[in-house]
């Protein structure tokens, strides 16, 4: 019997996580760091083997009865399982080796370290489940593992608990609306199996389907930062140490596309339109909310966490827009249209983990995340504002950046896709086409305001002055992570074979002929834009360039040095710079209306003449509208509700027994009366 | 009909009868001696069912039975009424006739729930299925509506009673390891029971579980 790769893979990574969660817990301290960080480095590898044996074609199929009581374990990976394994896999190698030279200092005690690796098993097992339950326990586990992490940073502060207690709400909200919507599938499908509810859902009545798919799209789209239901990433993300934001944020979000396209097109067929131009219209709306809010954000973290919405919108549209072309008859449209979308989750690990990485450097050496207090940094972190660069041109999806092929593909899908006849497609392609191209022209602005007013220039406090390069696996991390982001950037045509796997399994009738067609259409994106060739002619340029200029000043003989010019008010100093609240200045004033940002200005009169002024302070916030307008008062009905309620526990034993009392024989009379 | 049939009917009528009396009485102390007659008789049914199947370890449980219902338990909570006389009236919260109402109305109700179960197996002993169940609506009834703490442990009792008498009669007898750690587990919540009484008793002067309304948050 010959050994199934991505099988073995999955136990090997199975006995890694335990082996890593013990060592953990009873490692002596001196050495338990570094142990716990390997193994699940190595965790994560057997998890990208697994992935990428599955995307090379092989697939792995069991049924473990014993492993839990009733249902048992099913599982099952296929070349799209294998693309969000691959991802996993290799972002939780990245964080992990990082994650080694970021726990050594205070803080991280032996629970989380122990949570680390069963979070990164749990990353695993989302995809390679087979069956609904298995499924189901395996997305909860993952849930409960990032919300305890999420806590371990500093369990005292107000803040880490708040945003606690919001990822907790919305995730469990997004759970009971994934559990409702797979059990009515299951229900109306007879079976719980993969392979089964993929015969079955042909038969299940529109209305039934259409139903699953609402709840699918509230829970499986919260996870993935949706627009009206993101409310919880610029909250956790930030908060959280910074391994667990970029593993959080790179591979753990990914997995709500992936619920989509396993439950939306793959088991159900794509069902109806409007499911899939709803997915759409609210992927377009993530990705300029999400953008709009990151070009005025100060932390730097948060603004990662909203970079993340926008991301995950242009991945929604991109999937939503597979179903729009494979319900109109077009699978060739279909599979271009989802290999940009999943070929732009992988860029957004990518790109995403070094960012998150090299913020989590940066906290490190300085201890703040706010960008204003920031600047300077590149001549005492040079490492980190190198790859950092490089992650914030990919998600400017600059030509050269990793996100860039991939967005490039999504806007050429959905041009060709405007033969699709039907009103309202008419209506929303262009529309979408319009967001994406602002959401990537204000990423531009939000990563050259992250970098050149966090790394460049003068440093504007004493702690930016005073940083550190990172450690030594700190850089590795990183450096691994960046290696991946420059990969996926100059070379994507090498995707192409796999991404054709991975559609050919979501896209019902695109079979090998499309399937090939669109790995030719990727090769023939790598060979006209050939990216490679790009980087290649702008370096060969710029060392030109340089060579040139030094020759000219060479000629013109003796280098003559002079003050540099300062208006004549100096010295020049660092409060003369752009802070990143100035930068984003003209976008807040141009998006005032969407973001109705709160300025307060407060002037303080000397004690002895009211004309004289003594302080003037002005401050600035940009709160999240959609929270306010939206969240705010479900909250408030909540609280007065359960405040009304009270009224209903008044202390008396007898009126709880009553209450249970009550409650039997009501059921009871409607069992003899519904017979 | 045979001659066991007649006497399991018979036993079943006096565990309900005895019910009925115990929401009748006020006492504790009366109570409690119709508690003692509920435990021959759901004893006397454990018997009769072992005598109908040739069981002999059913007479094992009944001994336990009539052992622990008929005179222990009767004897724990008639020793906690002998230390404080004005515990006897069990005070109801609705009087005893309207009491008596809504019993029937429960005994209705567990005989129409019950139909199916009595025409899925015609026997004598699912016949008397909702007996049982109707004690178990009694018992929380009593739970509702006795003030006393003392009160809630004759409820606590019956509802007990009529839990085992629904094992038995729909089971054919429950084997003698399982009673015997329902038994133990009777026997260890009514001597909480009474060990919470005595507190409150020291605390509050009384017993009436109201008195405990301002302990909630």
């Amino acid at each position: 019997m010959s050994v199934n790769l991505p099988g073995t893979a999955l136990a090997v990574a199975a006995g890694l996580s335990a082996g890593a969660a013990a060592a953990a817990l009873c490692a002596p301290d001196r050495i338990r760091v570094r142990l716990v960080g390997t193994l699940s480095a190595l965790l994560g590898a057997a998890g990208a083997v697994a992935g990428g044996a599955a995307l090379a074609g092989h697939t792995y199929a069991a049924r473990l009865p014993d492993l839990f009581a009733l249902s048992g374990v099913t599982l099952q990976v296929d070349a799209l399982s294998g693309v969000f394994l691959a991802i996993a896999g290799a972002v939780v190698s990245a964080t992990s080796i990082y994650g080694i030279g970021y726990a050594s200092g205070p803080g991280r005690g032996r629970w989380a370290q122990a949570l680390w690796p069963l979070f990164a098993f749990s990353l695993l097992l989302v995809p390679a489940a087979g069956s609904v339950s298995t499924l189901l326990v395996a997305w909860e586990l993952m849930a409960l593992c990032s919300l305890l992490l999420v806590v371990s940073g500093d369990p005292a502060s107000g803040r880490v608990r708040e945003a606690g207690v919001w990822y907790a709400v919305m995730t469990h909200l997004g759970l009971v609306a994934i559990l409702t919507g797979l059990l009515w599938l299951g229900a109306a499908a007879h079976t719980e199996t993969f392979a089964g509810l993929r015969i079955a859902a042909a038969g299940i009545s529109p209305a039934v389907r259409g139903g699953v798919f609402v709840l699918l799209l509230i829970g499986f789209g919260s996870k993935a930062g949706m627009a009206p239901l993101h409310a919880w990433l610029p909250r956790a993300h930030p908060e959280a140490p910074s391994p667990v934001s970029a593993l959080m944020s790179a591979a753990m979000v990914n997995l709500g596309i992936y619920g989509l396209v396993r439950f939306g097109l793959d088991l159900m067929g794509a069902g109806s339109r409007w499911w899939w131009l709803t997915t759409m219209t609210l992927g377009a709306l993530s990705a300029v909310y999400g953008i709009v809010q990151a070009a005025v954000a100060n932390d730097l973290k948060r603004l990662l966490a909203y970079s993340t919405v926008e991301n995950l919108g242009l991945v929604l549209v991109g999937v939503g827009a597979a179903g729009v072309f494979q319900d109109s008859g077009h699978p060739a449209l279909a599979v271009l249209a989802l290999a940009a979308a999943l070929l732009h989750t992988a860029a957004h690990a990518a790109f995403k983990t070094v960012l998150f990485l090299g913020a989590g450097s940066v906290l490190h050496a300085t201890g703040t995340r706010d960008l204003d207090e920031l600047g300077g940094l590149r001549t005492r972190m040079p490492v980190t504002t190198g790859v950092f660069a490089l992650g914030a041109l990919g998600a400017a999806a600059l030509p050269g950046g990793a996100a860039f092929p991939s967005e490039w593909l999504l806007l050429q899908s959905l041009i060709h896709g405007l033969a699709v006849p039907g009103t309202l497609v008419v209506v929303v392609l262009p529309v979408t086409v319009g967001a994406i191209a602002l959401s990537a022209g204000l990423a531009v602005a939000t990563f050259v305001k992250a970098l050149g007013t966090g790394f460049l220039a003068k440093a504007r406090s004493r702690a930016a002055e005073q940083a550190h390069e990172a450690r030594g696996s700190m850089r590795t991390g990183m450096g691994l992570a960046a290696a991946a982001c420059a990969a996926l950037a100059v070379l994507p045509g090498a995707a192409g074979p796999a991404l054709a796997r991975a559609t050919a399994c979501a896209v019902p009738g695109g079979g090998p002929r499309v399937s090939a067609g669109v790995a030719r259409q990727l090769t023939a994106l790598g060979s006209t834009l050939w990216p490679l060739m790009l980087v290649a002619v702008t370096l060969g340029a710029l060392v030109l360039l340089r060579a040139g200029l030094a020759l000219v000043s060479r000629r013109a003989g003796q280098r003559a040095t002079a003050p540099l010019w300062d208006c004549g008010a100096p010295p020049l100093t660092a409060r003369m710079e752009y802070t990143a609240t100035s930068f984003a200045e003209p976008l807040q004033r141009v998006f005032d209306d969407v973001l109705a940002p709160e300025s307060d200005l407060d002037v303080t009169p000397h004690a002895e003449s009211a004309y004289l002024v003594e302080r003037i302070a002005y401050s600035r916030a940009v709160p999240d509208r959609v929270e306010h307008r939206l969240y705010n008062p479900v909250v408030h009905t909540v609280r007065r509700a359960g405040l009304a309620a009270r009224a209903l526990a008044d202390g008396s034993v007898h009126r709880y027994l009553g209450y249970g009392f009550g409650s039997v024989v009501i059921l009871l009379l409607v069992l003899a009366a519904a017979r | 009909m045979s001659n066991r049939a007649e006497l399991l009917d018979l036993a079943a009528g006096l565990f309900l009868l005895c019910a009925v009396a115990i929401l009748w009485r006020r006492d504790v102390r009366a109570q409690t001696a119709w508690l003692s007659g509920q435990g021959i008789a759901l004893a006397a049914i454990a018997a009769i069912l072992g005598a109908q199947d040739a069981r002999p370890d059913l007479y094992g449980v009944a001994a336990g039975v009539a052992l622990l219902r008929a005179a222990l338990l009767p004897t724990l909570v008639r020793r906690a009424i002998a230390a404080r006389a004005e515990d006897r009236e069990s005070a109801p919260l609705i009087n005893v006739g309207a009491s008596l109402l809504a019993a029937v109305a429960l005994v209705l109700l567990a005989y129409t729930v019950a139909q199916p179960l009595v025409r899925l197996e015609d026997t004598p002993a699912a016949r008397a299925l909702p007996v049982g169940l109707s004690v178990v609506l009694i018992g929380l009834l009593i739970l509702v509506t006795r003030r006393k703490a003392l009160s809630q442990i004759v409820g606590f009792l019956l509802l007990d009673n009529g839990i085992t008498a629904v094992a038995f009669l729909a089971a054919a007898g429950v084997p003698l390891l399982v009673e015997f750690g329902v038994s133990f587990d009777l026997l260890l919540a009514v001597l909480v029971l009474r060990v919470l009484t005595a507190r409150m008793r020291n605390l509050f002067g009384g017993s009436d579980l109201d008195e405990m309304r301002e302990l909630r948050d």
